[in-house]
């Protein structure tokens, strides 16, 4: 399965997505985000499957990811 | 001589068992600092202080992210109201005549500024009295209404339902002092209330430092003060999303994880059930109070419908001194002005207030009797 990682401005929302992500049986790790994926500070979420899946979800729950990145 | 509190109007004690387990184990396990690491501890901790706002969220039908941990009531109602009032200059605000100075200076501090002007609006023992006082004081650049939703000196609830409607209607924020409701009677976003600001350390049984803003997202709160959030640090500009933009600095994490257990504490026995226990506990100090004609409550008998809170006062005596004779024979109730001198000229019992008795749901009908056994000694 793909690894794909999504960015969120804070640790709260990352913890929620991630809450919103397992009711629907989706399991992510919270992380700091990668520096690849953008600069300062901030929390992502790691999964592995189908990332369109995950972003559906939280674009659902209005819950705002600043990047995506699959691999 | 062990104390009995009647004081938890001002905080509550004791705090539940949970509660006071909550401490020990944010102190063994929450040590981090949440959201500014990656490790283990930090992530642990964010993780159990999003616990605690989610709890919250639940309890006010919120979103988790628009819950903010504050010091306490006074500190949410000054961001609340400034941060509102700083996109609107020379706004109009009303607030009711039964504030606590948690609002009317933060209001009054702002029209000093030349920030705003305000209005008070007197409650009435009536609710179509108390909208018609409001209605007639709304201007065309009335911004904010801030009420409080149960005051804290007579127990008197506002219509804040029918004040959601009317601030709904004329697109007027409608801040909630929930402080002396929250934990006692139900309270949500969905009765109409923009942004709802309580204390964590009364009715909802956190540790002192604890307070919480709510907000349904609707109107913008700019910070009162910036710093950092753990989020867009390369940035100058304080973040502009909940709750980041309003929890500069390392929120208190044993404070906030406390404050989650004292909400699980008030669910877990019922909102109802504490309602209906104090209740019942104010209306037998009420009636054991009847046969001292020395002994003033003040409530009035248009009132049905009250929070479990009774000021009185004793001929003869200072609210202070009746207060300090019962402190001296263990009891703990406050007297003076409950820091709402605007609510006791109102109610004329300004400048000497009254004596506050307010139990909690630890409090027992054979305390209750034991009170007034003492106050018969007084009188």
């Amino acid at each position: 399965m793909k690894k794909y990682t999504i960015a969120f401005g804070s640790v709260t929302t990352a913890i929620k997505a991630q809450s919103v992500l397992a009711k629907n049986s989706i399991s992510t790790e919270v992380v700091r985000t990668p520096k690849n994926l953008s600069s300062g500070c901030g929390y992502s979420l790691v999964g592995y499957g189908d990332i369109l899946r995950a972003t559906e979800i939280l674009d659902r729950h209005r819950l705002v990811y600043k990047s995506v990145m699959e691999g | 001589m062990p104390i009995i509190n009647f004081d938890n109007s001002a905080t509550s004690f004791p705090k539940p068992i949970a509660v006071k387990n909550a401490v020990l184990t944010a102190m063994n396990q929450y040590g981090g600092n949440p959201g500014r690491s990656g490790h283990k501890l930090s992530m642990d901790t964010a993780a159990a202080v999003f616990g605690a706002r989610q709890e919250a969220a639940d309890f006010f039908g919120a979103e988790a992210e628009n819950v903010v941990f504050a010091l306490n009531c006074s500190h949410a109602l000054n961001m609340a109201v400034k941060g509102v009032a700083r996109n609107r200059p020379g706004c109009h605000i009303i607030i009711s005549s039964l504030e606590h100075n948690s609002v009317a200076r933060p209001v009054h501090a702002l029209y000093l500024q030349k920030r705003c002007t305000y209005s008070i609006a007197e409650v009435s023992h009536d609710d179509d009295i108390t909208i018609d006082n409001i209605r007639r004081l709304i201007r065309r650049n009335t911004a904010i209404i801030v009420f409080t939703l149960g005051s804290n000196v007579t127990g008197q609830i506002t219509p804040f339902k029918r004040i959601g409607e009317l601030c709904s209607r004329n697109g007027i924020c409608f801040i909630g002092d929930a402080a002396q409701i929250a934990g006692v009677r139900p309270v949500k976003l969905s009765d109409g209330i923009n942004i709802i600001c309580t204390s964590g350390h009364k009715s909802l049984y956190g540790l002192t430092g604890t307070g919480l803003l709510i907000s349904d997202g609707r109107y913008v709160i700019h910070p009162i003060m910036e710093g950092g959030t753990g989020s867009t640090s390369l940035e100058l500009t304080q973040p502009d999303f909940l709750p980041d933009s309003l929890e500069s600095g390392t929120v208190n994490t044993v404070g906030a994880i406390t404050l989650g257990e004292g909400i699980k504490f008030v669910n877990k026995t019922g909102i109802q059930t504490i309602y209906q226990h104090e209740t019942l506990l104010c209306d037998r100090f009420i009636s054991r109070m009847l046969k001292f004609p020395s002994v003033k409550i003040c409530r009035d008998s248009r009132i049905k419908d009250y929070l479990p809170v009774v000021s009185f006062n004793i001929d003869g005596l200072t609210a202070n001194e009746a207060g300090n004779l019962l402190s001296d024979k263990g009891f703990a109730l406050r007297g003076g002005l409950h820091c709402s001198g605007l609510a006791h000229n109102y109610l004329k019992t300004s400048p000497n207030g009254t004596v506050r008795f307010s139990p909690s749901a630890f409090n027992n009908e054979r305390e209750v009797d034991m009170l007034v056994n003492a106050i018969e000694c007084i009188v």
